[in-house]
């Protein structure tokens, strides 16, 4: 009997729209460090901003809140979260002068990631626009994408401290246009915007009717009296989504606990609540034990304040970083107001780089030191990096002195060249 | 000034559904609030019920808080996926290994990656109906085709392997299993499951099984892992925590990944894309795995003759049995049962609303079974959760209710 023959099949592919997501925070050159630490080298990693790997400890009291809550958080909650968070968040925005926050206007989730996908998933239709910042968390860029939107952005300008210009962003502003995005404290230019800034861009979504995105999950993590304010404080008219959580401030990102905050005239997006209300359903609800941490972390002495003071570890890390990059010729950068991160751009005249991702993987062979290249940030040059200022001082030290020895290199071939 | 339009969902959402905490739940949660007590016997949420986790999940998982601040891998922490490596090594897939896993905060999580980075606009997808709806509604988020192949009610809700396989088309792109099944509590026997495979074989579909249920099975129903039917399908099988474990507020679920990986590199690409952009699941939970799979298994306790879910579901099938007009399969497996309402004693137009007037008048609150996207209003589902007086104070009241609906109807 003759066999049958077998039939040549294509291979399992992605969907094309992954085609354009890009997360390369965690992507390939995270891999390559993988595999270099697998060989035996030791890695130190400037990449991302995950506190914990660095000796930031959660304050005693979220752990305790979650142990005694824990033989409670068994089973699923309410979609929203559970009610004592809720009553917690409300309060929080109660203090910074939200007198009508409800619990009701709270969402909890998975951290601020899941929220940032839901969001933009109940809210685009394909080619819908949102106004992104560049450099941008690109979780914001990558999760529009997936939902079908398109991420137009607009350009933060590093010779005004890195603050977003108003008339730029409301020239990119078309009928497409759904939502406008701010990140502030800003990933990954440590900049913290003043009170003009913040009410230009409300009020570019008051005129163009667009929802207020505003992505605040470094708030409590300023410097110097740099004075964080929350965007919703600024008008009652216009429908703002706020997102925080404790990843950073309280420095338990591995637990993901973040929440939404919608405020303005939420009576104007019922529709689209209702639509968020269906996706959060979808998931059932965020983990439980890490929802039970939040009445716990929001409430009380609040340790940040230790670490971001004078003498704090995140105040003295990036005093350090800030001069030691600066004393490298040809880098240039400007001192973070806020979060965790330094963006320090290289001179191109003498650092002619043409790929950024390609620099950053010869400084992780050549220095076993792992930043983040700027495109990773829908960055639209190759000059700039992104490196932490989580680590301590010493070892800070180490490795931008290390930094600096690569960047004598390149220079001095460039030069030769 | 300016009247602008109001801020609605997008234009997708309208097709989606996910009624298992939707109107209806919410009609319940109007009523409490008006101070009614309402017996909620519509989703599988065992801790309510007085179904504890394991003491060793928490003790295990209070111990690893410290180590649990930081994010983790994208995929899930070494041990976490090493125990659930093994777990499928034990179960007959001696390659299983670590890379093959990914952890999620519950299958739901999981689900909505794998189709996400799966699904274009126009892809079709093969779904059971009666389904868990999360599978019908994320495939139409991303725009896909939920095509549903119908269980076949006089044979024991089992798959019909020649009717699932004439709605394969050029677009289809996966096969999904629900075993044991959610709603109708069917644990598929091995010639069913072995065509689903080939079906998947003969016309390169990617198999998709959720196993939530997976450990809960009654009276030598043999659960079988789909996986371990082939190795030449690539197959990707959901399981986690949620149920087995009792704990499902914890979040902790995983997927893993066999047959010919090597075939669905690109795929397999875009499902690590899609892990990386939610930075990781909750890490406290990952730590709840290697407890869990590991030692003693305390389910067996419960779907032993004896056990609560055992004599909770004999309870509840015998007294919806004597009901009239009621008929119902007994569940092999599973937390669920799925009555039929002959519809020549009961003819219901709508099952939602017939479902939300039995909450009105009687204060019990079930699924409608259009909520699984099943295809006539005949059918609803309840949890056998409750204990075995609660279940008979529960199904008499639906006694109660389906003899007036009846005698209305006899008297017009």
């Amino acid at each position: 009997m003759r066999k049958p023959k077998v039939q040549e099949f294509e291979e399992f592919t992605q969907s094309p729209k992954l085609q354009d997501v890009r997360y390369d925070v965690r992507g390939p050159i995270a891999q390559e460090a993988a595999r270099l630490e697998r060989e035996g080298h030791a890695i130190t990693r400037l990449n991302i901003g995950n506190p914990a790997p660095f000796g930031f400890e959660a304050p005693d009291s979220i752990r305790m809140a979650m142990i005694s809550n824990l033989a409670d958080a068994q089973g699923y909650s309410d979609s929203q979260g559970i009610y004592s968070a809720r009553i917690a968040v409300a309060q929080y925005y109660q203090a910074r002068g939200m007198t009508d926050a409800d619990p009701a206007d709270i969402y909890l989730g998975n951290g601020v990631s899941e929220l940032i996908s839901m969001v933009l998933q109940a809210m685009l239709a394909p080619g819908d626009e949102v106004l992104i910042p560049a450099p941008d968390y690109p979780l914001w860029t990558g999760a529009t994408t997936l939902a079908g939107g398109k991420a137009v952005h607009y350009i933060c300008d590093e010779d005004n401290s890195w603050w977003p210009d108003p008339e730029e962003i409301e020239s990119k502003v078309t009928d497409r246009t759904k939502a406008l995005v701010i990140i502030n404290p800003n990933n990954p230019t440590g900049a913290v915007y003043p009170r003009e800034i913040l009410e230009a861009m409300v009020d570019i979504c008051r005129r163009h009717n667009l929802m207020l995105l505003s992505d605040e999950i470094y708030e409590n993590i300023t410097f110097d009296g740099a004075e964080m304010i929350n965007a919703c404080t600024l008008s009652d008219d216009v429908f703002t989504i706020t997102f925080s959580g404790l990843s950073k401030t309280w420095r338990v990102a591995g637990f993901r606990s973040g929440w939404i905050y919608v405020s303005g005239p939420t009576y104007r997006a019922k529709n689209y609540l209702e639509g968020l209300t269906l996706l959060m359903n979808m998931r059932m609800c965020a983990n439980v034990p890490a929802q039970h941490a939040i009445q716990a972390a929001l409430g009380g002495h609040q340790s940040i304040e230790d670490l971001v003071d004078p003498g704090g570890r995140l105040f003295e890390q990036r005093e350090t970083a800030y001069r030691l990059l600066r004393e490298i010729e040809g880098v240039d950068v400007h001192q973070a107001d806020g979060a965790l991160y330094l963006f320090p751009r290289l001179d191109p005249e003498i650092y002619p780089i043409e790929d950024d991702e390609k620099f950053v993987i010869e400084l992780l062979r050549q220095q076993k030191i792992l930043v983040s290249h700027g495109r990773a940030f829908n960055w639209i040059d190759d000059n700039h990096f992104r490196l932490v200022t989580l680590p301590g001082v010493e070892d800070l030290e180490h490795a931008i002195a290390g930094i600096a020895e690569f960047l004598a290199d390149y220079r001095d071939a460039a030069a030769r060249a | 000034m300016e009247q602008f339009e109001d801020f609605t969902q997008a234009h997708k959402l309208r097709n989606v559904r996910y009624d298992v905490r939707g109107p209806i739940a919410e009609e319940a949660a109007r009523l409490e609030r008006a101070g009614h007590r309402i017996t909620k016997l519509n989703i599988g949420n065992m801790a309510p019920f007085g179904f504890d986790a394991p003491d060793s999940i928490l003790v295990d998982m209070i111990k690893n808080l410290p180590t649990s601040q930081g994010y983790s891998d994208s995929q899930g922490i070494y041990s976490a996926r090493t125990a659930v490596a093994q777990y499928y090594q034990s179960r007959g897939m001696r390659e299983a290994q670590v890379p093959d896993v990914i952890l999620g905060n519950g299958v739901s999580e999981l689900i909505t990656m794998v189709l996400q980075a799966l699904i274009n606009p126009g892809d079709e997808v093969l779904i059971p109906a009666p389904d868990y709806p999360l599978w019908t509604g994320i495939t139409t988020l991303c725009s896909g085709r939920a095509v549903h192949y119908i269980c076949d009610e006089e044979n024991q809700w089992w798959p019909d392997p020649e009717e699932v396989e004439s709605k394969v088309t050029e677009r289809t792109k996966a096969l999904v299993l629900i075993n044991p099944n959610n709603p109708t509590g069917a644990v598929y026997p091995r010639e069913i499951l072995e065509a689903m495979v080939d079906i998947c074989r003969r016309h390169n579909l990617i198999l998709l099984s959720d196993e939530i249920y997976e450990k809960i099975t009654f009276d030598d129903a043999e659960m079988i892992n789909a996986c371990t039917l082939s190795d030449d399908v690539f197959t990707i099988t959901f399981s986690g925590l949620s149920k087995t474990w009792r704990v499902a507020g914890f979040r902790a679920g995983w997927l893993f990944m066999s047959g010919p990986k090597h075939r669905a590199k690109n795929y397999i690409e875009g499902l690590n894309l899609m892990s990386n952009l939610r930075m990781c699941p909750n890490v406290p939970a990952q730590h709840a795995i290697q407890t869990a799979l590991g030692g003693y298994q305390s389910v067996e306790e419960f779907i032993r003759p004896g056990g609560r879910l055992y004599e909770q579901r004999n309870v509840a099938y015998k007294l919806l049995s004597d009901i009239e007009g009621v008929d119902v399969h007994q569940a092999d497996g599973a937390l669920y049962l799925f009555p039929r309402l002959d519809p020549k004693i009961y003819p219901i137009e709508n099952d939602e609303k017939f479902v939300i007037e039995l909450l009105r008048q009687q204060k019990i609150l079930v699924s409608h079974g259009r909520a699984f996207n099943w295809i006539d209003d005949n059918h609803f589902r309840l949890v056998t959760l409750p204990a075995v007086e609660e279940l008979e104070e529960a199904i008499a009241g639906i006694a109660d209710f389906l003899a007036i609906y009846r005698d209305a109807f006899a008297r017009s």
